[in-house]
């Protein structure tokens, strides 16, 4: 049962934000009609390079993070955090895990939907398309786990690997073995598909699929560069929603017109200087971490205070395609497999220029510069380990590399230091969470960043 | 205190700083006229009211005389009678600046919270970092292991100074510690380096903590943790210099509170300062219950 109450409805700046739970509604109770209409459903990872390659197979996704998520915005988490414990499985494994196993093994035992169970629940699927990489380690086991309370449902796992980092190796010198790989696991993936729904990939559906897509990443990269405007149109908060047709709906033509909808938004709230806020004090980098999801709010209240948060790290999951300078095919597989390998080593070029850099930490430095930030927001969530283990040291990385500058405005110096907040929780786990001690903390962040304001103003 | 006597005599401000277990009060005007320390705990609601009163009593001064009420601390949201909350952060820059105008890094090791503070030579806060999710390294840690050794908490740093080795407590989580304490002491470590190993331990995670503001000195510990001399000075050997103490380090955050609100007060109201004593409006004040986030 609900046993939590859902906080109060978070506020949006844009209206599109505003559509966002509609349009996730939807798709989750989509894919239960999908079923019922005879469709393939498959259990799907976000980030897996997969998208396109699903849609052109006409199979419904069921995003098992979202889902994980919406039970932690919905604060319905904590019945099958307690049910995936029973089951001998540690609270300190990542809770959207836990969640996504604890609903489906109370799912398989009712043979239907725990009763009230969110937005009605996550839909039992014909295939989990699991996805090992370096992004998140938990993605190579939960299916696999799945599976001992879901026997007849498959799994295919895609091994979707990227070079690591290293300042004397140049990803050039190894990405034909890469690409070598990763197409090869990709076709894999669509062998596995045909099998599973009995009928052969349409190549030239799956190119325009693609086209779609890059398309759709290069106005999403142009949307959100209009929040760089002071004040900033959109923020953070409404950025936890705009991302889902980025994220969940990648390749559909809804999520090209969404982006479309918000980029007219924003152009407009730009004309009319309408910010996120009426007095805009302060803009701050969301630098990494997942949300509390039950917490958004949160973001409000950090708006209350005057701050906004014009850019994030967290769910920018796209760059303009050109820069990605993707040599030229007609191949779809191979153009995503050069699309992951180039989007998730983009910044190491400029990582080397930078003794000391990193490209996490570089691309911390382009947006403090790009979106004109004064202080930097992080999340580390306790059971999130592969994305929140380097936040501190990319904190203490950018302060080592990234020393304060002064800088003339108005023909006065002025000193550019970036304090940080790491907000310490979980994702969806509410027992880690106390709203009193994140505001307090919330509270002395901004106090600091009024005093250092102040400091600059009077130097 | 740096301040200048002769700058506002005739008027009061005060600082009520509570924190998850000690309540603190402090007067002041030109300088610190007085202060008062009592517990904070579940059962003593009225506690903050009682304090302010008590340190009212003991300046000889009414409700009305106080120009300015600043709370801070962990209590500090629901505090009817004070004109402002301001967080401890940037209480303690404050009050630790007022007294050492040389810091620039402020330890405070609280009862149930690790603070890190960057101050800049005006008492503003640069940056902050606090441990507030695991006791491991607050004083709730100590009082765990001296309850465990059958201690006066107050003795714990007298018993570790008398080690010339201190044992090595491997466990960070305060409950495993108390175990492994316990442990020890049957197997016959000594006592005294028993504690000696728990004030490396817990200094140690201390440093963990406030290390990503890169510290630069002057370093002052403030909170209770500065009242246990073998801890500072762990903290100092394992720094490489020597640490400064406030002579009360409980009263940083309601000194720095206190002097916050005279010069919210002083900087607002500017006729004010020819204005006589006395002929001011009263201000009225509700002395109500102070509710801690219920």
């Amino acid at each position: 049962m609900a046993e939590e109450q859902e906080k109060a409805k978070r506020k949006t700046a844009t209206e599109a934000a505003g559509r966002i739970g509609g349009m996730v509604k939807s798709a989750i109770g989509g894919a239960a009609k999908a079923k019922q209409a005879g469709k393939k459903t498959a259990y799907t990872f976000i980030s897996s390079s997969y998208d396109e390659i699903i849609r052109a197979m006409d199979i419904v996704p069921v995003w098992t993070e979202n889902y994980a998520g919406i039970c932690g915005v919905k604060r319905d988490v904590n019945r099958f955090l307690e049910r995936a414990e029973s089951l001998g499985l540690s609270r300190s494994l990542c809770t959207y895990a836990l969640c996504g196993l604890g609903f489906d093994h109370m799912r398989e035992e009712l043979g239907g939907m725990p009763p009230n169970a969110p937005w009605g629940g996550q839909t039992r699927p014909d295939m989990m398309l699991s996805s090992g990489q370096i992004l998140c380690d938990p993605r190579n086991k939960w299916y696999q786990a799945a599976q001992q309370f879901m026997p007849d449902v498959p799994v295919y796992n895609v091994d979707l690997p990227w070079p690591l980092y290293e300042d004397n190796v140049e990803v050039a010198d190894v990405a034909s073995y890469y690409i070598k790989h990763i197409m090869e696991e990709l076709h894999g993936l669509i062998d596995f598909l045909e099998k599973q729904t009995g009928k052969k990939m349409d190549y030239d559906r799956l190119g325009e699929i693609v086209a779609l897509s890059e398309r759709t990443w290069d106005l999403i990269w142009n949307t959100y560069e209009l929040r760089r405007a002071v004040p900033t149109p959109m923020d953070t908060g409404d950025a936890m929603n705009t991302m889902v047709p980025m994220v969940f709906m990648m390749g559909t033509q809804e999520a090209y017109d969404f982006y479309l909808d918000l980029h007219r938004e924003l152009t407009e709230r730009i004309a009319r200087k309408e910010g996120v806020v009426e007095d805009e004090k302060y803009r701050l980098l969301w630098g990494g971490g997942l949300p509390s999801w039950f917490a958004l709010n949160d973001f409000n209240y950090f708006n209350s205070k005057g701050a906004v948060f014009p850019a994030e790290t967290t769910y920018r999951m796209i760059e303009p395609i050109d820069r990605l300078n993707i040599p030229k095919t007609s191949d779809p597989v191979e153009r995503l497999a050069w699309r992951w390998l180039r989007y998730w080593t983009y910044w190491y070029d400029k990582a080397k220029k930078r003794p000391g850099s990193e490209p996490d930490v570089e691309r911390l430095i382009q947006y403090i510069e790009d979106y004109k930030i004064d202080g930097i927001v992080m999340h580390e969530a306790f059971s999130c380990r592969t994305w929140h283990l380097g936040l501190i040291w990319q904190l203490n990385q950018l302060k080592k590399i990234y020393r304060p500058i002064p800088i003339l405005s108005l023909g006065k110096k002025v000193g550019r230091e970036h304090p940080s907040l790491i907000l310490e929780s979980d994702i969806v786990d509410m027992s880690s969470y106390s709203e009193v001690e994140t505001r307090s903390k919330i509270d002395a962040f901004i106090e600091t960043l009024e005093s250092l304001k102040a400091a600059n103003e009077v130097s | 205190m740096t301040e200048n006597k002769a700058s506002c005599p005739q008027y009061y401000f005060a600082g009520i700083d509570i924190g998850s277990t000690m309540t603190k009060a402090v007067i002041v005007n030109g300088g610190v006229v007085c202060s008062v320390i009592g517990a904070t705990g579940p059962e003593q609601r009225r506690l903050a009211g009682d304090v302010m009163r008590e340190a009212l009593d003991k300046a000889g001064l009414g409700f009305d005389d106080i120009s300015y009420l600043v709370a801070t601390g962990y209590g500090r949201i629901n505090v009817p009678f004070a004109d402002r909350q301001i967080t401890e952060i940037s209480c303690h820059a404050k009050g630790v600046s007022s007294l050492f105008p040389q810091a620039r890094t402020i330890i405070d090791i609280g009862g149930q919270d690790v603070k890190g503070i960057k101050i800049n030579a005006q008492g503003k806060p640069l940056d902050f970092v606090m441990n507030d999710k695991c006791a491991a390294g607050t004083g709730r840690f100590l009082e765990v292991i001296a309850g465990t050794l059958g201690l006066a908490l107050g003795d714990l740093g007298k018993t570790a100074a008398e080690s010339n080795n201190p044992a090595r407590i491997s466990s960070l989580c305060t409950v495993f510690a108390a175990q492994e304490v316990a442990s020890r002491l049957s197997e016959g470590t000594s006592l005294g380096d028993l504690v000696a190993g728990i004030h490396h331990s817990v200094a140690e995670r201390i440093l963990r903590t406030v290390s990503r503001l890169s510290l630069e000195r002057e370093v002052v510990v403030t909170g209770g943790g500065a009242k246990n001399g073998h801890l500072v000075k762990t903290l100092g050997d394992k720094l490489g210099y020597e640490l400064l103490v406030p002579p009360e380090p409980l009263a940083t955050g309601a000194i720095g509170a206190a002097l916050l609100g005279k010069d919210r007060f002083m900087n607002a109201l500017p006729g004010l300062h020819s204005t006589p004593a006395g002929q001011l409006p009263a201000r009225p004040r509700n002395w109500g219950e102070v509710t801690f986030f219920s």
